[in-house]
């Protein structure tokens, strides 16, 4: 293990930059329509259950990662299998992660560049960062952290001083009643609260672990609040046909202020916020991966594995989906239920009844 | 293997009997002074700033003695008073010569040696040679193999001026010096406190330079103060000419643009952080004290931000590090916007904009990247110029390649604007070691801006804040307080709060003795609006 620490503060930054990530600009449980904010909202209320799961796993093992505390629970074989799991749903997930922010990138506004040169620039930067380890990300973290605030305060601001809001739009509430919603609700319960299980990984190195729980709830309470505001301003300016069937609303929406001629095509703040969450989801899952696979593999620094999972990553990223439309359509339909659902929900709950089955036992 | 034992046994023997040889041959003084004085004229190559005056004092037998000085070191006045103090007590010769013998003239000496500071006998070579080159006087006594000397340093040097790189409105107008005495001395005045500390050693195997480390017992980290004197004492080099030696030394990583130790002229920039914790480093022969340790934003603040309005001093904070930024980032956004993404640009100014760019042979990347050199090149040649060859630069440099290119529709008119921007900003960071670090960085962002557009810019960006909160500064974050976050420590960093809501010192610099002032001293007069009311009732 890297002997870094991060502080209680320092977790909150991370976990709100991870939970913006990506699905601030692809906009989870669209599918809903208009009710699209509720079911994030839903999602978020979910996530945070599934938080309160993994932190009650982390207080019977404040020393151990996901990977520790499998092996521990159900044993040195058994724990392996489960460990190299993780490893493959972290790499995977990274890898998908890549991908959808060089689509993003490439169908906004990069149009001839082609996505290798995208993923290659973004996974030498993640290299870079994670090279100087878990402290330094999380520094950079509070830097862009601060950053992404102003960007959002102002834009903020602007959408609701440009008068393009309209309330109406969102409204009737639970039009076609309850059914849609909560169709949708695994989609934003487990994009993007449940892929919080990857902080798991990061436990173990904060220093003050009673801030655990404060942290994680409200990083992704703020988080879950402002993807439900976010949602709710795109369907409110741009009306739930223009906005479900946009690639990306948020682009739209802002790119629709105008004020006074003076502050206009901000699509920039936004793309800018899509390369700060990309980043720190990818180096988050990529992080994640690696510790993982010291842990496994016994390898004595994790330093040393950086390049070829980079390589593995990238190249991974290139060849996940053949193209756009396939790689959008997995994300959708197959990858919330076949693997962030086990991965998220069911395995964590396993685990921790095996765990307090086995402390009950050894009690008595 | 044996034989390399062999080897190793013969080759400490040598060394040792090299040791021996020269214990003996040359490590103790002889009785005879003219063999002593001998052998002095041989070791400094009979040099002609070698002064050696002789005395003969006493009545019978006389008392051979001499002194020995260097010429240009020595204050000529101080060498007269040591030694006519010493030798020529011709009111006490009969008195000598009535209660000792010759066997204890040489305390006899010694006792009446205190016209100066710092009398001392010497019995060994290289610590009287040490002496005679500091500037220090001996006086060796016929007889003895032993030797007084006596601080007589002087000389030549510069007076106290008005700092000439650091220049500020309001404040003391007071600069260090190259001597370490008077630089010490400045900083003492500040501080009247016996807490005040420093420590002084030799760095430099020939030039022996004076070295002293200063800090504020009990406010001073001892952690850090170990530190820094174990990397001094792990410095083996020949000679020290400036602080920016001992800095290089010393520093954590030299694979960086970014200083991590302060420098400043300033006597009351170096108290302020003796008084936050910080310890400075003093060097013999330069005007320049290091600072250690130093974060990012200490760069960007300046004695005069204390002592005015805390509102103007925030202002001035907070564009001093926009100024940073524009001069990093302007030449590579605009290279950006304007090829990559010009339809983030609003309409009017884009038609201006490829309107300029129309009859301009080169394309915008070259034509920035060729103006922001050429900048350079015009700023480093101003930096050293006769003040009556600099003004020629400067015109060539503003008439000549400004606006004359633009004429000649080499250059468009915004691209010199930006580089114009560009130059001024970075003149607006008040240090000068950390304005360098955008000039360089400026260059390798511009061709990434040419290649990727904004989201190369963005993503060097991502390598470079992660790079500066990888730095230390003596185990300091060098980004604190901003990563790691330190709530405590915003209040005096790219803002500034009022003083009197400044209670404690920065938290990561020091753990001790935090409370820097009472508490609610929040500036309240007495209700004068009261008073005045009272009066209006008594009258």
């Amino acid at each position: 293990m890297e002997k870094a620490k991060i502080s209680g503060w320092q977790l909150f930054v991370l976990m709100l930059l991870f939970e913006l990530g990506t699905a601030i600009v692809i906009n989870p449980g669209l599918g809903a329509k208009k009710d699209a904010w509720l079911t994030v909202l839903l999602g978020m209320i979910i996530g945070l259950l599934l938080f309160v799961v993994y932190f009650v796993l982390y207080r019977l093992y404040p020393d151990l990662s996901l990977i520790g505390y499998g092996k521990k629970i159900l044993g040195k074989y058994a724990g392996t299998v489960l460990g190299v799991l993780y490893l493959f749903y972290f790499l995977y997930i990274a890898v998908r992660d890549l991908r959808d922010f060089g689509e993003l990138l490439t169908a906004s506004t990069y149009i001839y560049t082609p996505i290798f040169v995208i993923n290659t620039i973004m996974i030498l930067s993640v290299a870079f960062v994670l090279w100087h380890g878990l402290e330094v990300l999380a520094r950079t973290g509070e830097f862009f952290f601060v950053i992404l605030m102003m960007v959002g305060v102002v834009g903020t601001t602007l959408v609701l001083g440009s008068g393009q809001i309209d309330i109406n739009q969102l409204r009737p509430i639970l039009e076609n009643g309850w059914k849609p919603v909560l169709s949708i609700l695994p989609l934003t319960a487990t994009f993007p609260f449940g892929e919080i299980i990857v902080f798991t990984m990061l436990l173990p190195y904060l220093n003050q672990p009673r801030l655990c729980l404060r942290a994680g709830l409200s990083a992704m309470s703020f988080g879950g609040i402002l993807l439900t505001w976010v949602v709710a301003m795109d369907i409110a300016v741009l009306g739930i046909y223009v906005a479900s069937r946009s690639a990306f609303p948020l682009l739209s929406a802002i790119g629709l202020i105008d004020m006074a001629g003076l502050f206009q095509r901000l699509d920039v703040a936004v793309v800018l916020t899509l390369i700060i969450g990309g980043f720190f989801k990818i180096a988050i899952f990529f992080y994640a991966a690696l510790v993982s696979a010291t842990e496994l593999f016994k390898v004595k620094k994790y330093t040393s594995l950086i390049f070829p999972l980079s390589i593995v990553v990238l190249l991974s990223s290139m060849s996940v989906a053949s193209n756009s439309v396939d790689h959008i359509k997995k994300g959708v339909e197959l990858v919330p239920y076949y693997i962030h659902l086990p991965f998220q929900v069911g395995i964590p709950f396993i685990l921790l009844a095996i765990a307090l089955i086995r402390r009950h036992i050894k009690s008595n | 293997m044996n034989i390399w034992n062999r080897f190793k046994e013969r080759m400490q023997g040598r060394k040792r009997k090299e040791q021996e040889t020269s214990n003996e041959g040359k490590n103790s003084l002889d009785k005879n002074l003219l063999v002593n004085i001998n052998h002095l004229k041989q070791d400094l190559g009979d040099s002609s700033d070698l002064v050696i005056r002789h005395f003969e004092m006493g009545g019978e037998p006389l008392i051979k003695t001499a002194a020995i000085y260097i010429s240009g070191l020595v204050n000529e006045k101080n060498v007269n008073e040591f030694v006519s103090g010493a030798l020529k007590v011709e009111a006490s010769i009969e008195k000598m010569t009535q209660e000792s013998s010759v066997v204890n003239s040489f305390d006899f000496i010694k006792g009446h040696a205190h016209s100066v500071e710092k009398v001392t006998v010497v019995s060994e070579w290289d610590k009287l040679l040490l002496a005679v080159l500091s500037g220090y006087t001996v006086i060796l006594v016929d007889g003895y193999d032993e030797a007084i000397t006596g601080d007589t340093k002087g000389g030549e040097t510069r007076g106290v001026n008005e700092p000439s790189t650091q220049l500020i409105i309001r404040g003391p107008k007071v600069a260090f010096t190259e001597s370490i005495g008077t630089n010490v001395a400045l900083i003492r005045r500040y501080l009247k406190s016996p807490d005040l500390r420093f420590e002084t050693m030799q760095v430099g195997s020939i030039s022996k330079t004076d070295v002293a480390v200063m800090y504020m017992k009990g406010i001073a980290s001892e952690k850090v103060l170990r530190e820094i004197k174990t990397r001094l004492n792990k410095i083996e080099v020949d000679d020290i000419i400036d602080s920016g030696y001992i800095e290089q030394y010393i520093q954590d990583t030299s694979l960086t643009l970014f200083p991590t130790i302060y420098n400043t002229e300033r006597p009351d920039s170096v108290v302020g952080n003796l008084m936050e914790g910080r310890i400075a480093i003093i060097v013999d022969g330069t005007p320049f004290v290091l600072v250690a340790p130093a974060l990012f934003i200490q760069f960007f603040q300046t004695p005069s931000d204390y002592y005015q309005n805390f509102v103007i001093s925030s202002f001035l904070r907070l564009l001093r590090v926009i100024s940073f930024t524009i001069s990093l980032l302007t030449p590579s956004l605009y290279i950006a916007l304007t090829t990559f993404h010009p339809q983030m640009i609003p309409t009017p100014l884009l038609v201006s904009l490829a309107a300029q760019q129309e009859g301009v042979p080169f394309p915008l990347f070259m034509e920035v990247l060729l103006m922001e050199f050429t900048f350079e090149i015009i700023r480093e040649a101003g930096l050293r110029m006769p003040r009556a060859v600099g003004q020629a630069v400067s015109i060539v440099g503003g008439l000549v390649l400004g606006q004359a290119a633009v004429q000649a529709g080499i250059v468009s008119a915004t691209t010199i604007i930006v580089v114009a921007l560009t130059g001024i900003a970075s003149f607006a960071v008040p240090s000068y070691n950390i304005a360098v670090a955008p000039r360089i960085l400026r260059f390798s962002l511009m061709i990434i801006a040419g290649s990727f557009g904004l989201y190369g810019v963005l993503m060097a960006l991502f390598i470079l804040i992660a790079h500066m909160s990888s730095l230390r500064s003596l185990g300091i974050p060098y980004l604190s307080p901003f990563a790691p976050f330190i709530w405590s420590d915003i209040k005096d960093s790219i803002i500034r709060q009022p003083l009197w809501s400044m209670n404690s010192r920065p938290r990561l610099i020091n753990q001790q003795n935090v409370q820097r002032q009472a508490k609610s001293q929040k500036p309240v007069p007495s209700d004068p609006a009261d008073s005045y009311s009272k009066n209006e009732k008594g009258d």
